[in-house]
């Protein structure tokens, strides 16, 4: 293939892909699938209405205007333990600029009676909500225990972080993102 | 990332295997390699410590943790290409040869990248209608991760076909322009990209500038060869 042959090609693949980024613009409203709830980044996170060992009732969409911490967890999970401290100091770092954590226990994995000595013994005072049915597991697809999904002020995923110990500093670093 | 590790080792081995084609020997890809992926590793967290360093003037022993979330990607190429630049300078070879040689490697990557997207449906697809569709994150969608694999497979197919090309970066710089020319086609179906000017997708815009570089780098090449 000669110089002007080549260039000629360039000029076709370039216009081509130029009109096929024209054609498939707009072909969402924005960057986030608005409005469709799923356990993954840009999607509305999926709402629960829980309650604490206590009786206390918490509902995810009620926190929108505040950033949140989903974290799953389970009492017998050894990074769900080792995590649970830096999550505390986070807590108790942020939750004065509108810093929420909703820790769901896999209740339906677990056995409820460790639940509280577990919050007593980690000195943990976030709400700890129990997942008696195993519904919010199973809507938030989870597939590895701790699970945790940084909800921004609009009820949106902004990050997922599967698997942990998280760090202090992870944790810092996606709190203030999701506080912006 | 399990997905990633298999198809780098894999990649690893095609390139030492085409490295003494290109007259680099196998000590040198090597090195070359483990300097790189050292580089790699450590610029990806050094780069994600700096952009945030108040996150951890308050936990500095957070640095050393082994959370791989802690990790800035651009960092971690640039400090890779950083790292191989220097060592070819002082090894004296080619970095066109290099390139060349790591070709297949970088190929491979894109396989296991398309692979690793399906496995954790990242890089999911718009709703469609279409008999292929899968259904993901509450919706059928266009099979994206399987086509992006696919796409990168043929490209390394193609590339394994053509792979004598005589004159050094031509086979490197064609890759480049088939993986930018696979985004900007495939981005075109995809659902998790940042929106600009009319709903215009950030990344095929970066895409089709990487496209044209990459028409330009071959110009620049054959017409350095040619004068030599």
């Amino acid at each position: 293939m000669n110089f002007t042959q080549r260039i000629i090609l360039y000029i076709l693949l370039l216009v081509a892909g130029l009109s096929w980024t024209v054609l498939s613009a707009g072909s969402t409203p924005n960057s986030a699938p608005a409005g469709q709830s799923a356990p993954q980044a840009g999607f509305t996170a999926p709402n629960f209405t829980l309650q604490t060992p206590t009786g206390e009732s918490y509902t995810l969409s009620e926190l929108k205007g505040k950033a949140v911490l989903v974290n799953l967890w389970a009492t017998w999970c050894p990074p769900c333990r080792a995590e649970m401290p830096a999550i505390q100091k986070i807590y108790d770092e942020y939750k004065d600029q509108g810093f929420v954590v909703l820790a769901v226990d896999m209740t339906a994995q677990d056995n409820p009676a460790d639940v509280l000595p577990f919050a007593e013994k980690f000195s943990l005072n976030f709400p700890i909500l129990l997942d008696e049915t195993g519904d919010v597991g199973r809507d938030y697809q989870l597939r590895s225990l701790p699970s945790s999904f940084f909800i921004d002020r609009e009820g949106v995923i902004s990050e997922v972080v599967i698997g942990g110990p998280m760090s202090e500093a992870l944790l810092r670093t996606r709190v203030e993102q999701i506080l912006k | 990332m399990i997905l990633l590790v298999l198809a780098a080792w894999i990649g690893l081995n095609f390139a030492e295997k085409r490295a003494e084609r290109h007259g680099i020997s196998k000590e040198n890809i090597n090195n070359l390699i483990f300097y790189g992926l050292i580089a790699f590793i450590f610029g990806g967290r050094i780069s994600f410590v700096l952009q945030n360093i108040s996150a951890f003037a308050k936990s500095p022993i957070n640095i050393l943790s082994i959370n791989p979330d802690l990790f800035d990607m651009l960092g971690a190429l640039a400090a890779a290409a950083i790292t191989v630049l220097v060592f070819v300078q002082r090894n004296q070879i080619s970095i066109w040869s290099v390139l060349d040689a790591l070709t297949p490697f970088f190929a491979i990557l894109g396989i296991g990248l398309g692979l690793s997207h399906l496995a954790a449906g990242t890089a999911f697809g718009l709703p469609t209608d279409l008999p292929w569709a899968v259904e993901l994150w509450n919706a059928n969608r266009h099979p994206t991760q399987i086509y992006e694999t696919l796409a990168s497979a043929l490209i390394f197919g193609l590339l394994w076909y053509k792979r004598h090309d005589p004159h050094p970066g031509i086979h490197f710089l064609a890759y480049l322009a088939l993986v930018t020319g696979m985004q900007v086609f495939l981005m075109g179906f995809r659902a998790d990209q940042t929106l600009i000017l009319n709903g215009i997708k950030q990344g095929q815009i970066i895409s089709l500038a990487a496209l044209l570089a990459s028409f330009i780098l071959i110009e620049i090449r054959l017409y350095q060869i040619t004068k030599k």
